[in-house]
Parts: structure tokens; sequence; C-alpha cells
């Protein structure tokens, strides 16, 4: 069960709008390491999981996810929501304009669409938790890459909070990690 | 994947039982040594709401930053926006205690941490919502005609 909470897990309040950026972020929604695929592994994967406390933290870790895709989303949204059709093509959103309009659609920043190949749950503890871990890492990376490309103080505050995330993230995961290899997975 | 710069060994509990856990193929007979057994280990230093909020990580010894040391402070831009912050830092520390406290069940410091921001939390909301509107499903300000849910702010568009 999942209740909606009214608000994000942390303040977004962009003023300038930025098609090009909008799309670069895109990639961490609908891209192979964006929370979206994120939030799904940990929700599906968490059924496998041999104890409770490897069931409360995928629960916990997903849930927090879908928070993220919630910010991510905001962002795109502010990012273009004033946009003029000039503005777009120039941006070269008009690719993604014709397709969905201003609609937010995860897809990566490249266009392509979400997909769950991007993620994997294959009931084995230790191949599951190592690809969490792994997750973690890139999407920490791809975060570095997003903050590299935009000087918009309101969206690297935002993207270094998420990347901050992963950090934590990881770190849970590798200790769950080792409590597997302890118990003897 | 095993990058220093992500990993605090020190910090963890289980450590100082067993420094080469890591390397150890024999995990079978070091059950003794699992985590969660442990006791009395000390519980890690962590930042007050606001300042993990900010850095999007409570915790003092797994803070990480890229390319700048600083957190971004929040400036609100009136009451309700200070406000909303507040509640959400605690709900932040909520979320990440949390999260520790899923690999770590026995820090009965962490526990009573855990409870302490949560009450202030669900203060911090019933007061805000009295004023602004609700934000939970579970608010007592639900009790009105017309229905408010939909009345306060959506998250995206920022305060009304």
């Amino acid at each position: 069960m999942w209740k909606y909470v009214k608000r994000l897990e942390y303040p977004i309040d962009i003023k300038k709008k930025d098609l090009r950026m909008a799309k670069l972020l895109l990639e961490q929604l609908g891209g192979a390491n964006g929370e979206l695929a994120a939030s799904l592994r940990y929700l599906v994967q968490r059924f496998s999981m041999p104890d409770d406390i490897g069931r409360a933290l995928l629960s916990d870790i997903g849930s927090e996810e879908l928070g993220h895709c919630e910010m991510i989303a905001t962002m795109a949204y502010q990012l273009m929501k004033d946009a003029t059709i000039d503005e777009i093509k120039k941006a070269g959103l008009d690719d993604y304009y014709a397709a969905f309009g201003k609609g937010i659609f995860p897809v990566n920043a490249s266009g392509v669409p979400f997909t769950a190949t991007y993620i994997n749950s294959l009931g084995d503890v230790i191949a599951d938790v190592q690809e969490d871990m792994a997750a973690e890492q890139k999407a920490r990376a791809v975060y570095e890459n997003l903050m590299n490309l935009t000087d918009d103080q309101d969206v690297v505050s935002v993207l270094s909070f998420l990347r901050q995330r992963e950090v934590v993230h990881f770190e849970r995961f590798k200790e769950l990690f080792e409590h597997y290899k302890n118990m003897g997975y | 994947m095993y990058n220093d710069e992500f990993i605090y060994y020190n910090s963890l509990p289980y450590q100082s039982s067993n420094p080469n856990m890591m390397n150890d193929g024999n995990q079978l007979s070091n059950k003794q040594n699992n985590y969660l057994d442990y006791k009395g280990s000390k519980t890690p230093s962590l930042y007050n709401p606001y300042e993990g909020l900010i850095r999007g990580n409570m915790f003092k010894n797994l803070y990480s930053p890229y390319f700048k040391e600083e957190p971004f402070p929040l400036n609100p831009k009136n009451n309700q926006e200070r406000e909303l912050y507040n509640l959400m830092a605690y709900g932040f520390a909520v979320t990440d205690l949390n999260l520790y406290l899923d690999t770590h069940p026995n820090d009965r410091e962490m526990i009573s941490l855990f409870n302490k921001y949560q009450n202030e939390y669900n203060k911090l909301v019933s007061e805000y919502e009295s004023k602004y509107g609700p934000i939970e499903l579970s608010s007592k300000t639900l009790n009105t005609y017309p229905w408010s849910w939909n009345k306060s702010a959506w998250p995206w568009e920022g305060n009304k």
C-alpha cells in the first residue's frame, strides 16, 4: 500500500526556463540509471529477499525513489512549462514535442522510452543486491554529468541533493550485501 | 566499486569485530560477527534536520559532496515556505534514519531519535495543514465542505 504525500522530499523552485536542461534531465526519469528504473528495481526485487532486513530496506529505498521520480518530473515541468514553439524548436526539443507535447513522458535524454529491460530481478540475493549497489553508483555518476551541464543554482541544488541520496543508498545496500555474505549467501 | 571515497568502514559497527570480512571466505563460521548482533557500538554522528536536508544526508561520516563543499542554503520567500521547509527537514530526517535503522535495528539511541523526529514532523505537519491546507490524507483538516484535498498547492506548481 502507498499513500501520496502532497509535498516534495526537497524544495524545487526553478525560475528560469531551460528546455535543453529539461530534455537532459529526463535521463534520470526514463533512462537506464534513472529514478523510475531504481524504484521499479527495488520494489520488485524485495519479494525474494531472504529476511526482514532486505525486505525493509528495498521497500523503503524503493518508496523514496518514487518520490525522486516526482522531483525529476517537477524539474522538467518547471523548466519547460512557459516555452514557446520557437523556443522548443531552437532547443532541439521539437522531436519530443512532436510526440508528447509538453507532457512529461519517461524517456532518456535521447528520447528513447523507458523499458523494464533496464532492470533485473533474479531471485538471487547476491546478484540482486550487487546490482542495486552498482545502480546507485551509476545514478550518482549521471547526476554528476548533469551537474556539469548547468549553472542554474535552482537546478544544481536539487541535483546535488539527489546525488547525495545515491551515496547514502549505496552505503545501505553495501551493508545489506555484507550482512548476507556474513549469513553465508 | 570498492572506491575508498564511498566506503567508510571505520564508522561501521562490524568493522571492529572482523576487519577482514570482505576477504573472508569462511563466512558461515563467522555468524557471531554478524553486525546486526552488535551491542554498544557507537551511534554515528548526525547533522540536525535542516543541515541534513540541505546536504541530502543526515550522516556526517557519509557526506560526500561533488565539486562544492558547502551545501546550498534554502531561501524561503515567505512564512508558508519557511514552515514547509521546516517540516521537510524533519520528514527528511525521518526518511534517512529509517534507512539506517533498517540495517542497524539494534541501535537504541537512533530508534529514540527517529521517534523524536517523527513526533516533531507530525506536529509541524498539523500546524502547516491548519494554515495552508492538507498535505497528507490523514489530515484532520479534511473534515470540511467542500472537499479540501484538491485546494492546497500541488508540489510541482509551487505555492499558491
